[in-house]
């Protein structure tokens, strides 16, 4: 079976789009050129949904904290001064990985199914069957943001 | 340095003034949403772009339209397409029963949301047999491009389009949303500047000139007026935004314009005095006005 | 006017609720189907429900069928709020009795736009 991704310029396309309506115009999200493999600095947090159907495959994002508690901050309108706690954090990057994967989707032969989203603090987990199709390394207040989509099943 | 509530009570008061539109506390969020954007690509804060608008005009016109209209919603205001539906097709299928055709002229026509809300609106209401052509013109190649492929995006695609015409006129590609092709059919595009003269158009039925008059100098913008009055159709209507109008034009200008009301949106008719003539004195006579 | 906002993400609901509320909605929240069944239930009578689709317990699209089912509910307009954009899972919302639907991402100017479309207004805006 030949793997069927999303085009690298859809996905970017999708990213910015969400980011732009929710997050704001205020700092760019910037294309960050790094080799394939490059690990994300060690404090993250995740998001991942999953699409069953006619497409199988995940929708990961990964943010570096900062973002992840900035965006959060804006989507729940939270001001600087009042404190976030971990839920705030994985109600909003949920919601984000909900948005990006539920578009990614659209973009694949359908029909078929998104499940909810999982966060957790800390790096994405992959199965070891997972093959990574498209990966997107941005940066936004210079600091990292990785979206990834991953197919079951080895390369071929 | 002003603060947010007093840009914000500035910014109310001076759209009330100049639109009529009244934005009252807690529209903050909307006012600002709408806002940002321009004060971006003026490159200030909102706060120093609510005193920029303040002091400059042309920057004052550009905040006000973004506040009251949206330039690339579909069925931007609905009560104008509501009235062509209901009033100015009917009439107008009654008057060309003859041709059986109906022309549109989308005359700023931007990315192309005004020309297709009007062929949905066409094909769904058009009694069988009949034909019709709606010429879309902008003065930007890029916006022409955009027309010609009729693709959208998602969030252009969230704006005022009814979700019974998304499925019913719109397939997804990718990323974008695609007009049906018997629709792009019915739109021919022209490249064309307000301001220079109008020529190999033809006339129209309905002309669509709506938020943009604004944008112009007031000699210009009589000068566009004049020049639209030949382009239509005995018994066509011409359509302008809700916050512009003809009445400040000279007086044998603004006459030639007659205004009706249809329900809350007003049209615009060639006065019958001026009807009568032949078409090009009309527009001659009334250059020197 | 009264708006329910059905969203598992609080984000999201937040998102909404200042969109809604500037448009001069009163408003009411719901984390999944089932909570803005009991909502309803309880006597919380809305114009409008802003409906998401993928949520737990009950999603909206089930939300939908049941609400319909009702006759005391049926003046009630709904709306979903989704990111479900499949064009066959949009005519399946309408299909159940969805008045409009929103896809995610969207700016506050389409939920302004939709509300207006569907003839809801809080404020009387001069003409």
């Amino acid at each position: 079976m030949s793997v069927i991704a999303p085009e690298l310029t859809d996905l970017q396309a999708v990213v910015e789009e969400v980011w732009s309506t929710f997050v704001g115009y205020e700092h760019p999200l910037c294309v960050r050129q790094v080799p394939a493999g490059t690990p994300l600095d060690s404090g993250v947090w995740s998001g991942a949904v999953s699409v069953t159907g006619e497409w199988q495959g995940a929708v990961t994002v990964e943010l570096a904290d900062d973002v992840a508690v900035a965006i959060s901050r804006v989507m729940l309108d939270v001001d600087p001064s009042e404190s976030l706690n971990d839920d705030d954090v994985a109600d909003a990057v949920g919601e984000l990985v909900n948005m990006i994967g539920g578009n990614v989707k659209s973009l694949m032969p359908g029909p078929s199914a998104l499940s909810l989203p999982a966060v957790a603090a800390g790096r994405a987990v992959f199965p070891s069957d997972a093959h990574e199709v498209a990966r997107l390394d941005l940066l936004w207040t210079n600091q990292p943001v990785r979206i990834t989509v991953h197919t079951p099943g080895s390369p071929r | 340095m002003v603060s947010a509530s007093e840009a914000f009570a500035a910014v109310s008061a001076l759209a009330r003034r100049e639109t009529g539109m009244i934005y009252d506390e807690g529209k903050e969020y909307l006012v600002e949403a709408r806002l940002q954007p321009l004060a971006n690509k003026a490159g200030c804060s909102f706060a120093d772009y609510v005193t920029k608008i303040l002091a400059d005009p042309v920057e004052r016109a550009k905040a006000m339209d973004a506040l009251t209209i949206n330039e690339t919603s579909w069925f931007r205001d609905n009560a104008p397409y509501q009235a062509f539906t209901d009033v100015m097709l009917p009439d107008l299928i009654q008057a060309r029963s003859a041709t059986r055709r109906i022309r549109v002229w989308s005359a700023a026509s931007s990315s192309g949301q005004e020309a297709y809300s009007i062929a949905m609106l066409l094909d769904q209401h058009l009694p069988p047999g009949w034909t019709s052509e709606i010429v879309a013109s902008d003065y930007s190649p890029t916006m022409l491009d955009r027309v010609r492929a009729g693709r959208y995006t998602q969030v252009e695609m969230n704006r005022g389009l009814p979700a019974t015409l998304l499925v019913k006129y719109f397939s997804r590609v990718g990323i974008e949303w695609e007009v049906a092709p018997h629709l792009r059919d019915m739109v021919t595009v022209r490249s064309q500047n307000l301001t220079a003269p109008f020529l190999g158009l033809g006339t129209f039925d309905l002309i669509l000139l709506r938020n943009v008059l604004i944008y112009f100098e007031k000699d210009v913008r009589h000068d566009i007026l004049r020049r639209m009055l030949p382009m239509l159709n005995p018994g066509g209507y011409f359509l302008i935004g809700s916050s512009e109008t003809t009445l400040d034009s000279p007086p044998a200008l603004a006459a030639a314009w007659q205004r009706e009301q249809i329900g809350r949106v007003q049209v615009h008719r060639v006065a019958p005095a001026f009807a009568d003539r032949p078409t090009a004195p009309i527009a001659a006579s009334l250059t020197g006005a | 006017m009264r708006a329910l906002i059905i969203d598992d993400s609080r984000a999201m609901r937040s998102i909404l609720r200042r969109i809604v509320n500037g448009l001069g909605f009163e408003s009411a929240e719901a984390g999944d189907g089932q909570q803005a069944l009991d909502v309803l239930e309880s006597g919380f009578n809305p114009d409008i429900c802003l409906i998401d689709w993928n949520m737990p317990v009950m999603d909206g699209y089930t939300f939908i069928t049941k609400v319909r089912d009702n006759p005391e509910w049926r003046s009630m307009t709904l709306m979903m709020v989704t990111t479900e954009s499949e064009q066959k899972q949009i005519v399946r919302a309408l299909a159940a009795g969805a008045h409009e639907y929103v896809i995610k991402p969207f700016t506050p100017d389409a939920i302004a736009d939709k509300l207006e479309l569907l003839g809801l207004r809080a404020t009387e805006v001069p003409a």
